[in-house]
């Protein structure tokens, strides 16, 4: 067993040892009389729990992550550039160290050898690849002195490390639980102290989130930045064609990309925008309460259903289906020749605003319902019928609602992925025609990315660049959705 | 009690407007309204008072199918204004409800100007002929309404802008404009302070001149001041009727007796 493990077990178990010590301690000091107390003796414990445990189990998770990384540097340091074969880098060396370094532990580990004996290991005289083979850990080449000598370090250096992490954490977990017994007196405020460490977590699970979007932003920016050092961002916002050659030279703007992604998201917010609202009309307003308990949850499956799978509709069904009506010539419905192949931005934008009709809905339909009832009696108190009532009354107060939740299904069409690779095509260019095929940032994205890549071409980089674009657009949206629904929440509550 | 209410309604013209016949009101299974049965007066404040959940308000809403919006809700027996059955088959529940106007509860003003809210129902009716028509329809409400001169200026901003008691004057004013031939209040003051309660109660003693008013309130003390009749309602039943002097001085009924002098509801 490792000594991490060991470690956070005797951890865990002073812990509950000083739950229950710090519970009987703060009975006892109170003469056996529990009113006495200020908190109940559970909060008693769970403080002593809580001191002993969290202050150790961070401190060791800061040294896990930091630990390997120290160690690397200084190794890193000490490998001879001579090492390096040609066409590799530092790094591929650096795993064969890690992989030696854990290779020998595995044989002292297995009983193969003493901890000495690999200590006094040589290349000379063993065969350090084929002892390493033996019990498990496959190394690529023979294995040179300098590597031998490296993993030596790293092992001795790990070792120190983790002799210090033990040194450093089990007095720390001791401190906490000496303090905390000793604390478990009747004036001792332990519940507020334990609703503090609660409240601590309550924090931080809440800027765990915003620190996980701050990092998304800021990695997608380093790597823009590195794009825009080996691309003219004159070309990138200002270009007008997308033409990446992986031989180098090529025309990256994210104009036609843009265009198709905004072309594919209007189609497909003039299907679902219609389609959704009506639907949440007739389901707010008309809709008996048998069949809205019904309808709703199955309209909303819509919108569980992968958009891979929508994907597929639309490269098997939807997109074949139009080809028949709009191409094909003479054997088509209409005996046109406007369509050659399913992929189109018709058929994702179609397919897309089928995906959407839920959220668009689902949105619509809370906020039709949270328009106060007495304004619906007030105006059919006035002999309106209830057609006049939801077009004069409650469309018009529900309607900045309505417009944020359409901002949100537009920015949701905007990142949409699965279903432009499948059903809108390749080909970036900028054309009106809705039955040709077009592509998107997102499917450039995906394209850029895929396969064997380098990450110090600008072909890779720009789909940094391009996800940042898209992230900046969206959040726009999203932000100005927000606001506006939520500036419409305000007049009623 | 109040020597002029009792004049009045002495010298005032006794043509019934709302004739009810064994009403009986049911949501679901719960038996709202018991055999209700009850002349209301054209020209005539009438008032319906009792305890909470009395059944008062639902009552109130039989007399313009109001009721018809709630699914659960069944009404049997026959209610005739101007001696036609209300229930019939023939009769539109909408236009019911042009004829019969109604001010709830809490102002709810339509979130749009002073001037759509009022134009609202002639606008849906086609009562006026041209825009001149409409503005006409809307100052002589808004001025019925008695809130003419606070709103004058600002006819194009937000009706839910006003104060509250400004807010249920316009409510008001938007059902006088659709000129109705009664007009049901649910508690009209309920949410009003004292100034803006008097205020509505002096209109609605000027709406008398026009309309069969009725009128829910929770208040005894406004039922004396503003109705002619008042009818006592208890658990279901209409306990007693008549005019508001005597209901407030001799009542017939111990229950009545009890309710106004506070050992019920």
């Amino acid at each position: 067993m490792s000594t991490t493990s060991l470690l956070v077990i005797a951890i865990l178990i002073l812990a509950t040892l000083g739950y229950f010590l710090a519970s009987k301690r703060a009975i006892s000091t109170a003469g056996g009389d529990r009113r006495k107390l200020h908190s109940l003796p559970v909060y008693y414990g769970s403080n002593a729990a809580m001191f002993t445990a969290i202050p150790a189990l961070g401190v060791l998770l800061i040294w896990l992550l930091a630990q390997p990384m120290l160690v690397e540097r200084n190794i890193l340091s000490t490998i001879p550039d001579k090492l390096i074969p040609e066409g590799s880098s530092i790094g591929l060396v650096m795993s064969d160290v890690r992989r030696v370094a854990d290779g020998l532990e595995v044989v002292v580990n297995t009983g193969t050898l003493s901890q000495n004996e690999t200590l006094k290991l040589d290349t000379e005289q063993t065969d350090i690849r084929a002892l390493l083979a033996g019990v498990g850990a496959a190394v690529g080449s023979d294995v040179q002195p300098e590597v031998l000598e490296a993993a030596q370090n790293y092992r001795a250096q790990t070792k120190m490390g983790q002799l210090w992490m033990v040194l450093i954490i089990v007095p720390l977990a001791l401190i906490g639980f000496a303090l905390s017994v000793l604390a478990a007196k009747p004036t001792f405020r332990a519940r507020n102290t334990v609703e503090r460490g609660i409240l601590a977590l309550l924090v931080l699970a809440a800027s765990l989130a915003i620190l996980t979007t701050i990092g998304i932003v800021f990695s997608m920016l380093f790597e823009s930045i590195n794009f825009f050092k080996l691309h003219p961002w004159t070309d990138f916002f200002f270009g007008g064609s997308w033409a990446p050659n992986f031989r180098g030279d090529s025309d990256l703007s994210i104009l036609p990309l843009l265009w198709g992604t905004i072309y594919i998201s209007i189609i497909a917010l003039i299907v679902a925008v219609p389609v959704g609202l009506f639907a949440a009309i007739y389901l707010s307003e008309y809709a008996s309460p048998r069949v809205r308990a019904f309808a709703k949850p199955l309209l909303e499956i819509l919108a569980g259903i992968p958009t891979i799978v929508y994907g597929l509709f639309a490269l098997l069904t939807v997109g074949p289906a139009l080809v028949r009506v709009f191409g094909r010539g003479e054997e088509g419905l209409l005996g046109l020749e406007w369509m050659s192949g399913a992929t189109a931005v018709l058929t994702a934008g179609l397919v897309m605003g089928i995906m959407l009709i839920p959220f668009v809905s689902s949105l619509s339909d809370d906020i039709i319902n949270a328009v106060p009832q007495s304004l619906r009696d007030g105006s059919l108190g006035l002999g309106a019928t209830p057609s006049e009532t939801i077009r004069q009354v409650v469309l018009p107060a529900a309607l900045p609602g309505i417009v944020g939740a359409v901002l949100l299904a537009a920015s949701r069409a905007i990142g949409e992925t699965m279903i432009v690779v499948l059903g809108a095509g390749a080909i970036a260019k900028f054309s009106a025609n809705p039955l040709e095929a077009m592509t998107t940032i997102t499917t450039r994205i995906v394209s850029q990315l895929t396969g064997d890549t380098d990450f110090a071409s600008p072909e890779t980089l720009v789909a940094f660049a391009l996800g940042l674009t898209l992230f900046v657009l969206t959040l726009g949206l999203n932000v100005i959705a927000l606001y506006i629904v939520r500036k419409y929440r305000e007049q009623y509550d | 009690m109040n020597d002029k209410n009792i004049m009045e309604s002495h010298m005032g013209t006794t043509a019934i407007k709302i004739s009810a016949r064994d009403v009986q009101v049911y949501y679901g299974d719960n038996h709202a309204i018991k055999d209700v049965s009850i002349d209301i007066e054209d020209k005539t404040v009438t008032a319906f008072i009792g305890p909470s959940g009395c059944g008062k308000s639902t009552f109130l809403r039989c007399l313009n199918r109001m009721n018809d919006t709630i699914d659960i809700c069944k009404v049997t027996g026959s209610i005739r204004i101007d001696d036609e059955d209300i229930y019939d088959r023939r009769v539109d529940p909408v236009q019911l409800r042009a004829k019969v106007g109604m001010v709830f509860q809490k102002p709810n003003p339509f979130p749009k100007s002073i001037y759509d809210n009022v134009a609202y129902g002639p606008r849906i009716h086609g009562l006026a002929q041209n825009k001149a028509d409409l503005d006409e329809i809307v100052e002589r409400a808004l001025r019925r309404g008695a809130i003419w001169n606070e709103v004058k200026d600002r006819l194009q901003s937000p009706g839910t802008g006003l104060s509250g008691g400004q807010q249920q004057r316009l409510c008001i004013a938007r059902a006088v404009a659709t000129e109705p031939e009664v007009l049901l209040m649910d508690e009209p003051c309920s949410a009003l302070d004292p100034i803006a309660t008097a205020q509505v109660e002096e209109l609605i003693d000027e709406l008398r001149q026009s309309f069969s008013v009725v009128i829910v309130t929770h208040s005894m003390q406004q039922a004396a001041r503003v109705s002619q009749k008042t009818a006592f309602f208890h658990l279901g039943n209409m306990v007693e009727y008549g005019e508001t002097g005597q209901i407030f001085t001799t009542p017939q009924d111990p229950r009545t007796e009890s309710y106004i002098t506070g050992r019920i509801g």
